[in-house]
């Protein structure tokens, strides 16, 4: 198995899925650079560029990423997971598309569930793989609760971009502006049958508190419930919507003929977004914890 | 059914069992190789009591935790949205190579050696086991700063910190009940085996 730092070096520089983040970052202060190299994360974090002490970083940071016990491999499984299921249901609702137009295939079309209720399962594995992924790489930091709400803040912080890009690209193009308001009636529609159909639920399952489906769908409510009141302020903030958001992509990927919803299922289909800022995220905070303890 | 054709529907059979236990069920928790360093957890100190250790924020200063691990607890030093330092404290128990720094150290801060690496970090090691470090962020902070923020961790409540449980000790018997070792290893043997380890350790 690859180390965090291995597979941050092989993230792409300039493909359709930094292109896309890029067009996101206008839309956020402070922009995203795309870190796709150990070498130069360390030497930021160090404020040095002594290569011996780089090399040193880099050896502790691997084998902390080796042991299974300090989470950080399966927060990168939690985003593989949440990615392949991404990849399925955009997939799947291409071919319903697709299978809309062609007589032989309607049927097919008519089997695939409503992709409302579908993409808001999708919404809340990840709100919950990123909630389950923070406490994996930096435990319950803080020994109050309003500790552990500052820590959460800060890393939303960091990793705004990250969830400007959660927002726009997996509640308000496909669900429409009102998405994050109306995202709570349509979980509540969220039955067992959705949920096992989302094929990340499978990968998360073992990961998510409680056992059984409802306990696991009650957990999913409540940790959207949370970050709900979070998002709602940032797409306040920044006066996020779907225009701003199609605007903003058309910057680095061109013009789009097509409807919210179809950028929407096309991103979902042909992008790794969420995996490639997880990846910078977790290797981010493990290259600190190495800095502090070589 | 040929005897052979049986014996290797056998073997395969076992090979598959063998694989499924250690690569798909969760077995491979109990291997070696879970921690960090193959220490076991109870020997390390949890980051949860380093917490409290750390110095307060000045005015118009605000410390956030962002990590609290087995072992290790860190924190960002924040003025506004910019991050002045990183502050964490770190049981070296997993890390020996981390110790080893301080051997050739002359500074000392409050008893305890210091160390400089590179520009931007400072480290001291306390009680010969808990790295108290800071590392400057961006614009960056110089020595003095940096060794003022280490003087004001708790720096004698870390000294009496200890871990649940002791490292691994060879077992004494109970006094009365000791005998005389008949392993015919030489001392000098022994004594040599021990320090191994210490030599063959990258010196950081």
């Amino acid at each position: 198995m690859s180390t965090v730092l291995e597979r941050l070096d092989r993230l792409p520089r300039r493909n359709l899925t930094v292109l896309a983040l890029k067009g996101i970052s206008t839309l956020v202060p402070g922009g995203w650079h795309n870190t796709t190299s150990a070498s130069e994360l360390i030497a930021s974090v160090m404020g040095s560029d002594d290569p011996a002490l780089i090399t040193q970083v880099r050896l502790r940071a691997d084998e902390l990423s080796n042991a299974r016990h300090e989470g950080y491999g399966r927060a990168l499984s939690l985003y593989d997971a949440v990615n392949r299921s991404q990849k399925a249901a955009g997939g799947l609702r291409i071919l319903a598309n697709v299978g809309g137009a062609l007589p032989l295939v309607k049927r097919v079309a008519n089997l695939t569930p409503t992709s409302d209720t579908l993409q808001a399962v999708d919404l809340s594995l990840k709100v919950a793989a990123e909630m389950l992924a923070f406490t994996q790489v930096n435990g319950l930091p803080g020994d109050s609760f309003a500790e552990f709400g500052a820590s959460l803040n800060e890393y939303a912080g960091e990793a705004r971009v990250r969830m400007a890009a959660l927002i726009c690209f997996d509640a308000l193009l496909p669900l429409g502006d009102q998405a994050l308001q109306r995202l709570d009636e349509r979980l509540g529609q969220v039955g067992r049958k959705e949920l096992r159909l989302t094929p990340a639920y499978a990968g998360m399952a073992a990961m998510i508190p409680g056992r059984g489906d409802d306990a696991h769908l009650s957990f999913l409510r409540r940790g959207v419930d949370q970050w709900l009141g979070w998002a709602g302020g940032f797409v306040g903030t920044l006066g996020l919507s779907g225009q701003k958001a199609v605007r903003a992509l058309e910057s680095t990927l061109g013009p789009w003929q097509g409807g919210f919803e179809q950028l929407a299922t096309f991103l979902d289909a042909f992008t790794d977004t969420y995996q490639h800022t997880g990846v910078q995220a977790v290797a981010r905070r493990l290259v600190e914890r190495a800095a502090a303890e070589i | 059914m040929s005897r052979l054709l049986r014996w290797g529907i056998g073997l395969l059979l076992i090979a598959s069992l063998l694989f499924a236990a250690f690569f798909l069920l969760p077995f491979r928790a109990w291997l070696p190789g879970g921690t960090v360093a193959d220490v076991a957890t109870a020997e390390v100190v949890n980051g949860s009591a380093f917490n409290r250790l750390f110095p307060k924020a000045e005015p118009g200063e605000q410390l956030v935790f962002t990590q609290e691990k087995r072992g290790f607890s860190e924190a960002r030093l924040k003025q506004g949205e910019t991050i002045k330092a990183l502050l964490a404290i770190s049981d070296t128990t997993t890390a020996p190579a981390a110790r080893s720094k301080f051997d050739g150290s002359s500074e000392q801060l409050k008893g305890w050696p210091l160390v400089e690496q590179g520009n931007q970090a400072s480290a001291l090691l306390v009680a010969d086991r808990f790295q108290v470090k800071v590392i400057g962020q961006g614009p960056g902070l110089d020595a003095g700063q940096r060794h003022e923020l280490i003087g004001a961790f708790d720096l004698d409540g870390l000294a009496a910190l200890k871990p649940a449980r002791a490292p691994r000790a060879p077992k004494a018997l109970a006094p009365g009940r000791q005998q005389p070792v008949a392993i015919p290893v030489p001392s000098a043997q022994k004594e040599a085996a021990q320090s191994v380890p210490a030599i063959l350790e990258p010196a950081a």
